[in-house]
C-alpha cells in the first residue's frame, strides 16, 4: 500500500517541480536580464580600457576572402554606460589611414565621425540604424558595440551545456519590433566567464538565419578575453571570422583624446604603422 | 614681380602646373613617345605589383625572424628591418580611366573623350624615431605623389599630391608644413567657409572625388584645449582653382558672349608671390555635448578668376577676398540623422560698395544640411544653399549690356542618395545638383563596385541641364559624359 501510494506521489512531486522549473525559467525575466547584463560587462565593458588588433576574414558565398585589419581602442565612461570607441583602419590599402570615432551612449543615438585621409574630410555619419555592416562584414555596428539593455526583454530559458562550458540561454525580444530585422536572439552566456559562447538570430518569421559562435577565450591580465569569434551568416551561405590579437587593458587611455584630433593625427603609441 | 611675368603666358602653359609637378608635352605625332612612356609607366608598376606582392614575406612576424638570423650582427639585421619598414609602407593605387563624351558641342580640344588616363599613386609614410628631440615631437613625414598619363593633354605627369611633415612640439600643438589636402566646414560638394583650393574640372569630367580637392602649399598649426581648439593655416603661394577653363570642358567665356571652348583665351593673373599676398585661413571649433560649433575667418583671395583686370585683352584675375564665417552640427532632435548649417559673409575686398562692375560683390552665403540613413545600407542627404549678392542696387546700377544678368538670390538644392549592397562591396549613388533660380542642375549617377580588396569597378556620369548659358551648370550642358575606372590598390 505504502509502495503503490509512494508512486503516484512521486509522479506528482516530479510533475509538479518540473512545471514549477518550467515555469520560473518562463517567467524568469529578472535573472535573463541578469544574465544579459554580465554578459554585456564582461564582453563590452571589461576593465576601464582596451586596446586590440582586430583581424576580418569575410568569406562569400563563392569563397573568395576580403580581409579587414584594424585596431580598436575602446574606454568606458561607466560601467556599462557610455563608451568611446576608436578604429583605425590598417587593411585593405584602399583603406588605410580611415579612421571612426564612435561616442556611444545609452538612450540616443551614436555620435560617430570618420575620417578620409584623401581628403582631410572629417564626416559626421548619421547612425540612426545600428543594424548596418560593420565595414562590410557579417558583423553589425551593434555586433561590434553592443546593444543597450533595456532595447530588448530578456528570458532566462534554461541551462545547456556547450561542450565543456556550462551554460545560461537567453531569449531577447526586441521591445519594439517593427524596427528590427530580428524577431529574437537566443544567447549562450557562459556561467564562469559571462560571455556569451554562441548567439542565434531568428528572423521575422522565426527562421534562424544568422549564428555566431566563440571560438577561442584567452585570460588577458586577469580578464576572460574573446579572442577568436565567427559570424555565419546563414541565408547568404557566407561568414566573417573575426581575430582578437595583442589586447591589453589598463593600456591609459583617456578620454581627453577622443576628439576631432585623433583622426586627423593617429595615436602612434597604440595604433603603430 | 614673378607673378606679373606668369601673367602673359596663356593659361595652357601656365607654369603653375610646372609647380605642382613636372610636366612632359608628348607632341603630336607623339605616338611612339607615347608608346615609349607606358613602358616605362608598365614597368614601374610590374615593380610596385612585386614589391606588393611580396609584402607578406617582408612582414612576417619578428620573432622567427630573430631565431632565424641569429648569427647576422645587429647592424645588418637592423638595415634589413628598415627597409622591411620602408617596403611595407608604400601604398597606392593604379587605374585607368575611360570617359567618353556624350554628343556634345565639339568645343574643347578632344571632342570624343574627355578622360583617357592611366594614373599610378604611390604614398609611404616616414616615422623617424631619431634623433631624440624630434622624436619626442612624434614626427610623421608622408609623400603622395601621381603619375599621370594623360592621353587627352598627350602629357605624362608626374604631380605631387601631398609631401609634409607633421609634429607635436607641444603636447597640445600640431604643426603641418609642406603641400597638404586642406578641408573644413559642413557642406556636401558645397563650401562656404572651406576657403582652400579644389579642382571643378576634374569633378566635372569623372575623376575620383579625391581630386576635388587640391593641394596647397601650407603650413597648419594647430592648438588643442578643452574648451577651444584653433587652426591656423598659412599659405604663402597662392594656388587657384583649377578652373574650367575650355580645353576639356566649354563654358560661358564673358568676353565672347557665349559657350566657348578651346578657342577662349583669357589672361590669368595669379597674385605676385610676395609676403603681404599670404594667405591666412583659421577655424576656432568645440562641441558643446553633441553638437559641433565652427566660427572661421579667412584673408587671401578668391579662388576664381572673379575680376577682370583689362577687358580689351581679357586679362582677369582673382580679388582679394576676406570671409567670416561659423558652423553648426549635430544629431536632429527626435527624428534622428544629422543636420547642419553653415554662413559665412564673403567680404569682396576690393569692390566693397559693389559699384565696381569688374569686380565680385560681397556676398551672404547660407546652407542648411540634413542627412540620415535607413534600414538596408540606404542614406539619403539634402542641402539647402542660398547665396545673396550684397550691394546688388549697384550691381544693377552699375552693370553694361552685355554683362551677364544675375538675380540678387541665388538658391541651389542639393539631393544624394547611396545605397549599398552585397555586404557594402557594390555602391549605387547619385548626386544631384538643382538651382530653381538659375533654373539648371547637374545630376551624377555612380555605380562603383569592390570585386574584392583589390580591385575596383566603377562607372557613373555627369549630365547637365541649364535654361540659360551663363549658369554654373546651364554652361556646361554641351559637356556631358560617362566614364569608366578600373582601380587596382595595394
Amino acid at each position: 500500500m505504502k509502495k503503490m501510494l509512494s508512486v503516484p506521489v512521486i509522479l506528482f512531486l516530479l510533475f509538479v517541480s518540473g512545471s514549477l522549473i518550467k515555469n520560473t525559467y518562463a517567467q524568469d525575466t529578472q535573472s535573463g536580464k541578469t544574465a544579459m547584463n554580465e554578459m554585456l560587462l564582461a564582453y563590452y565593458y571589461p576593465q576601464t580600457d582596451a586596446k586590440s588588433e582586430i583581424s576580418m576574414r569575410i568569406v562569400n558565398r563563392q569563397g573568395q576572402v576580403r580581409e579587414r585589419r584594424l585596431t580598436m581602442l575602446r574606454l568606458n565612461e561607466t560601467p556599462g554606460g557610455g563608451q568611446f570607441y576608436y578604429i583605425y583602419f590598417h587593411e585593405p590599402a584602399d583603406v588605410k589611414g580611415m579612421s571612426f570615432l564612435v561616442l556611444k551612449h545609452l538612450g540616443r543615438d551614436d555620435d560617430r565621425w570618420l575620417y578620409l585621409p584623401a581628403i582631410d574630410l572629417v564626416k559626421r555619419i548619421a547612425t540612426s540604424n545600428r543594424r548596418t555592416s560593420f565595414a562590410g562584414s557579417d558583423f553589425t555596428y551593434e555586433d561590434v558595440s553592443g546593444r543597450a539593455l533595456d532595447e530588448d526583454e530578456h528570458v532566462l530559458t534554461g541551462d545547456e551545456n556547450l561542450g565543456a562550458y556550462s551554460c545560461l540561454v537567453v531569449k531577447s525580444t526586441p521591445k519594439r519590433p517593427g524596427e528590427i530585422e530580428f524577431s529574437y536572439m537566443k544567447f549562450w552566456i557562459d556561467k564562469t566567464t559571462h560571455l556569451s559562447l554562441k548567439v542565434e538570430h531568428y528572423d521575422l518569421k522565426g527562421k534562424l538565419y544568422k549564428v555566431y559562435e566563440t571560438q577561442e577565450i584567452q585570460t588577458i591580465q586577469g580578464t576572460p578575453t574573446i579572442t577568436k569569434a565567427v559570424m555565419k551568416d546563414l541565408e547568404n551561405e557566407r561568414y566573417t571570422e573575426i581575430t582578437m590579437k595583442n589586447v591589453s587593458y589598463g593600456a591609459g587611455i583617456t578620454s581627453d583624446i577622443f576628439q576631432e584630433r585623433l583622426l586627423r593625427r593617429p595615436p602612434r603609441q597604440w595604433i603603430g604603422e | 614681380m614673378l607673378g606679373k611675368v606668369y601673367s602673359l603666358i596663356p593659361r595652357g602653359l601656365k607654369p603653375r602646373l610646372l609647380r605642382r609637378g613636372w610636366l612632359w608635352p608628348l607632341g603630336h605625332s607623339a605616338l611612339k613617345e607615347y608608346l615609349a612612356l607606358a613602358w616605362v609607366g608598365s614597368i614601374l608598376i610590374v615593380f610596385i605589383l612585386a614589391i606588393s606582392g611580396s609584402e607578406v614575406l617582408f612582414a612576417e612576424p619578428a620573432t622567427p625572424d630573430v631565431l632565424k638570423i641569429g648569427s647576422i650582427s645587429q647592424d645588418e639585421k637592423k638595415q634589413a628591418d628598415s627597409w622591411t619598414h620602408i617596403f611595407d609602407s608604400v601604398h597606392g593605387f593604379i587605374e585607368a580611366v575611360y570617359g567618353p563624351k556624350f554628343s556634345g558641342d565639339k568645343l574643347t580640344q578632344k571632342n570624343d573623350y574627355n578622360l583617357l588616363e592611366q594614373r599610378l599613386q604611390l604614398k609611404v609614410a616616414y616615422r623617424p624615431q631619431k634623433p631624440a628631440w624630434l622624436a619626442s615631437w612624434n614626427p610623421e613625414f608622408f609623400y603622395k605623389g601621381d603619375l599621370l598619363s594623360d592621353k587627352y593633354k598627350e602629357t605624362l605627369r608626374y604631380q605631387i599630391r601631398e609631401a609634409n611633415g607633421l609634429v607635436s612640439p607641444l603636447s597640445w600643438m600640431d604643426v603641418k608644413l609642406g603641400r597638404q589636402i586642406l578641408t573644413w566646414g559642413t557642406g556636401d560638394y558645397l563650401f562656404i567657409n572651406d576657403v582652400f583650393p579644389k579642382d571643378y574640372e576634374s569633378f566635372f569630367i569623372g575623376r575620383d572625388d579625391e581630386y576635388l580637392k587640391a593641394p596647397s602649399d601650407a603650413g597648419k598649426f594647430s592648438i588643442y584645449n578643452h574648451l577651444v581648439s584653433m587652426d591656423v593655416v598659412v599659405i604663402p603661394f597662392f594656388t587657384s582653382d583649377v578652373s574650367i577653363n575650355g580645353d576639356r570642358l566649354s563654358f560661358y567665356d564673358n568676353f565672347l558672349g557665349r559657350i566657348a571652348g578651346k578657342e577662349s583665351n583669357r589672361i590669368f593673373t595669379e597674385p605676385a608671390v610676395q609676403f603681404e599676398n599670404t594667405e591666412i585661413a583659421t577655424r576656432l571649433y568645440r562641441n558643446f555635448g553633441e553638437y559641433e560649433t565652427a566660427i572661421y575667418a579667412f584673408k587671401g583671395f578668391f579662388n576664381q578668376p572673379v575680376g577682370i583686370k583689362n577687358e580689351s585683352t581679357k586679362e582677369v584675375f582673382y580679388p582679394k577676398l576676406a570671409v567670416f564665417g561659423a558652423s553648426i552640427r549635430g544629431p536632429a532632435p527626435s527624428v534622428g540623422g544629422i543636420v547642419s548649417s553653415e554662413v559665412g559673409y564673403s567680404d569682396s575686398l576690393q569692390d566693397r560698395s559693389g559699384k565696381n562692375r569688374l569686380i565680385e560683390n560681397s556676398a551672404m552665403k547660407y546652407l542648411l544640411g540634413y542627412e540620415r540613413d535607413f534600414q538596408k545600407d540606404l542614406r539619403a542627404g539634402i542641402q539647402y544653399f542660398l547665396e545673396q549678392m550684397l550691394n546688388f542696387d549697384e550691381f544693377k546700377a552699375n552693370s553694361q549690356s552685355g554683362d551677364i544678368s544675375r538675380d540678387e538670390f541665388r538658391q541651389l538644392l542639393t539631393f544624394r542618395i547611396t545605397k549599398s549592397f552585397w555586404l557594402q562591396t557594390l555602391e549605387a549613388s547619385l548626386f544631384t545638383f538643382y538651382s530653381p533660380t538659375d533654373s539648371d542642375a547637374c545630376i551624377r549617377p555612380r555605380l562603383a563596385w569592390q570585386a574584392n580588396d583589390r580591385w575596383r569597378f566603377i562607372v557613373g556620369a555627369n549630365i547637365f541641364f541649364g535654361k540659360h548659358d551663363w549658369t554654373q551648370f546651364g554652361q556646361l550642358e554641351g559637356n556631358d559624359n560617362f566614364y569608366i575606372r578600373i582601380r587596382y590598390g595595394f
